[in-house]
């Protein structure tokens, strides 16, 4: 009788372990600003980024098709204006990050929109391109790349199509993933961090992302 | 010979006028048909939309407006369905808020059918049911199903070319009696126009903070299960569509409001005043094309074998199975997406809230039934009983 109820009380804890090893987020890593928000695959989901990073109070600047010159120019993206085809917002704080100051982390929003290359002039393959010299870029000069998925099924796809090819672009590259649990259903991003040791972390729901990001940038 | 000629005449003439009758009356009666609408607790006031349009005066396309005050001062919303009138979708979420809401601060502005004309027409070839019934507890409750543009004999002729004002842009003929390709309007421009222009005309002299325009859309259209929102509600959009999948489970995307596609209310109405516009679209199966016949069955529950094809060879912009897109689900969507935009203002803005209580939630109305927020015309006060 004894060693039945030390045996249940064994498994009890057992199971409060799992279970709150499971559910309790691990700690997030910590990334430094200024930051760089733009897009893998120029679908929205880089608006909602920008969005929560307004939401958790954190300044940004925001390019959807930077290439190196831009990420060279730092803070104010070398004061270039919007127009048809290229977005360019300056919300950094001025103040502590002047004009110039070289970005310290980068966060790609990853998901492909044919609608949204084709409003910059891009195809697949120049999309592809483009990432990788910028994300060259980063690595070469030690910019932490955080990539985000958010976007679902609906921003997944068959291998090798649109969505998974930015997908392949950004995320192995990267310094640490966020994703939502419907974009990593299948656990691709679970293989991808575990192939490369990245830390991920998998949160419910996009507005999750805005206590994320209060807790990258603290 | 002669004779027979004249029998075959005849009797052609007696069976046109037999078929034109008996096919009009119907019409004639949905025409002339009214929706009791009984006013919640919260309305303080009802008046007409030509108080803001003199166009307006003595058209069947004046409608009313419903205004909710608040006890405690702040910041004004207007809330417009059945701008498209076959997508009911809208009209039964406002009339929900009319019949349910009650403000703590601020004021809420209700116009359920924007599109009077429109709600009184029929979609001719087609073969819409003329009404539709809700279960309530009380017994069934009819509405008129109307079209997606003004009728006809209300505003006629057509031109060859709809040209928008005042941007010129050039539209196709039948979107001149569309309200939702007429803004900003103008005071003595067509019916719609001016139809338009008077909802203007609110948000600018009574300092309307946000205006919500609630549709339905196709699921086989990319802009359905969605929040339209130019620029400036971005940012609100954005924070209610990830609000209401976080806490209430379901989908809503947010779709940037195109710069260059004029006359859409969540176009115009940003660039004309300072209200800050969105537009609602729930996926209503009944408006696609390749679907079985048209019956107020399919309205409601929106079960259709052939878009369940097309789903399974991923040709619909939204999920669908066996248990259809039910107007439990469209009306709750709305709702709920409604309330939350009022409060993401509410947080930015707070001397500008709007408050509002008493309406129901998506899980609400899908538990419940869109009927069981309905109240009694019978049993109502004659003064709270209104008629559109
Ligand atoms: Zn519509």
């Amino acid at each position: 009788m004894k060693r039945f109820n030390t045996a249940v009380i064994l498994m009890a804890f057992f199971f409060l372990f799992v279970f709150f090893a499971g559910s309790a987020q691990a700690a997030v890593p910590k990334a430094k600003l200024p930051v760089l928000t733009t897009s893998a695959g120029q679908s929205n989901d880089v608006t909602t980024v920008n969005i929560v990073l307004e939401e958790a109070g954190i300044g940004y600047d925001y390019c959807d098709v930077p290439d190196v010159d831009i990420l060279k120019a730092g803070v104010g993206l070398a004061d270039k204006e919007s127009g048809p085809g290229f977005h360019a917002e300056v919300y950094t704080d001025l103040a502590k990050f002047p004009k110039g100051t070289a970005y310290k982390t980068i966060i790609f929003a990853i998901g492909a929109s044919l609608k949204g290359m084709g409003a910059s002039g891009l195809t697949v393959d120049t999309e592809e391109a483009r990432l990788k010299r910028t994300i060259d870029y980063c690595k070469q000069n030690k910019v932490y790349i955080i990539a985000i998925h958010v976007g679902g099924t609906a921003l997944r796809g068959a291998p090798g199509s649109d969505n998974e090819r930015m997908i392949d672009a950004v995320a192995p590259l990267a310094d640490y993933l966020i994703v939502t649990k419907e974009s990593n259903k299948d656990g691709r991003f679970t293989k991808i961090a575990k192939a490369k040791n990245t830390p991920l972390t998998e949160v419910d729901y996009a507005l999750d992302l805005v206590e994320i990001m209060k807790k990258v940038f603290e | 010979m002669m004779r027979r000629t004249w029998v075959i005449k005849a009797i052609l003439v007696v069976s046109f006028l037999a078929l034109t009758i008996l096919g009009g009356l119907g019409l004639y009666e949905q025409r002339r048909f009214d929706i009791p609408i009984v006013a919640g607790p919260g309305v303080t006031k009802v008046v007409k939309l030509s108080d803001y349009s003199q166009g307006l005066k003595g058209t069947i396309a004046d409608t009313l407006v419903f205004i909710l005050e608040g006890k405690e001062a702040g910041g004004k919303a207007l809330i417009m369905a059945n701008t498209h009138a076959n997508e009911p979708e809208g009209m039964l979420a406002a009339l929900i808020m009319i019949e349910n809401a009650v403000v703590d601060r601020g004021t809420l502005i209700i116009i359920p059918q924007f599109n009077h004309s429109a709600s009184r027409n029929t979609k001719p070839g087609d073969g819409y049911p003329l009404y539709f019934e809700i279960e309530t507890e009380w017994g069934k409750k009819t509405f008129r199903m109307g079209n997606r543009d003004a009728s006809p004999l209300d505003q006629w002729p057509d031109p060859d070319v709809y040209i928008h004002y005042p941007e010129k842009q050039l539209l196709s003929f039948i979107d001149a009696r569309n309200t939702n390709r007429t803004w900003p309007g103008r005071p003595n421009g067509l019916l719609m126009e001016r139809v338009t222009f008077a909802a203007m005309e609110i948000m600018r002299r009574e300092k309307v903070d946000i205006a919500v325009d609630i549709h339905g859309a196709e699921t086989m259209f990319p802009v359905t299960n969605c929040i339209v929102a130019p620029e400036k509600s971005l940012r609100i959009a954005t924070m209610a569509a990830l609000t209401v999948k976080a806490k209430e489970g379901f989908d809503s995307h947010v779709e940037p409001s195109p710069v260059g596609f004029r006359g859409l209310s969540h176009r115009e109405i940003g660039d004309h005043a300072e209200t800050l516009p969105f537009l609602l679209e729930a996926p209503i199966p009944f408006l696609d094309q390749p679907t079985g016949p048209k019956t107020e069955k399919f309205l409601l529950d929106g079960k259709d074998p052939f878009l369940l094809s097309l789903a399974r060879k991923k040709k619909l912009f939204v999920p669908y199975d066996e248990s259809g897109w039910p107007v439990e689900k469209r009306v709750g969507q709305h709702c709920s997406l409604t309330m939350e935009i009022l409060r993401q203002h509410a947080k930015r803005v707070p001397d500008r809230a709007v408050e509002v209580r008493g309406v129901p939630r998506y899980a609400d109305i899908v538990k419940n039934g869109v009927g069981s927020y309905f109240h009694d015309p019978a049993k109502a006060e004659r003064s709270k009983i209104y008629l559109n």
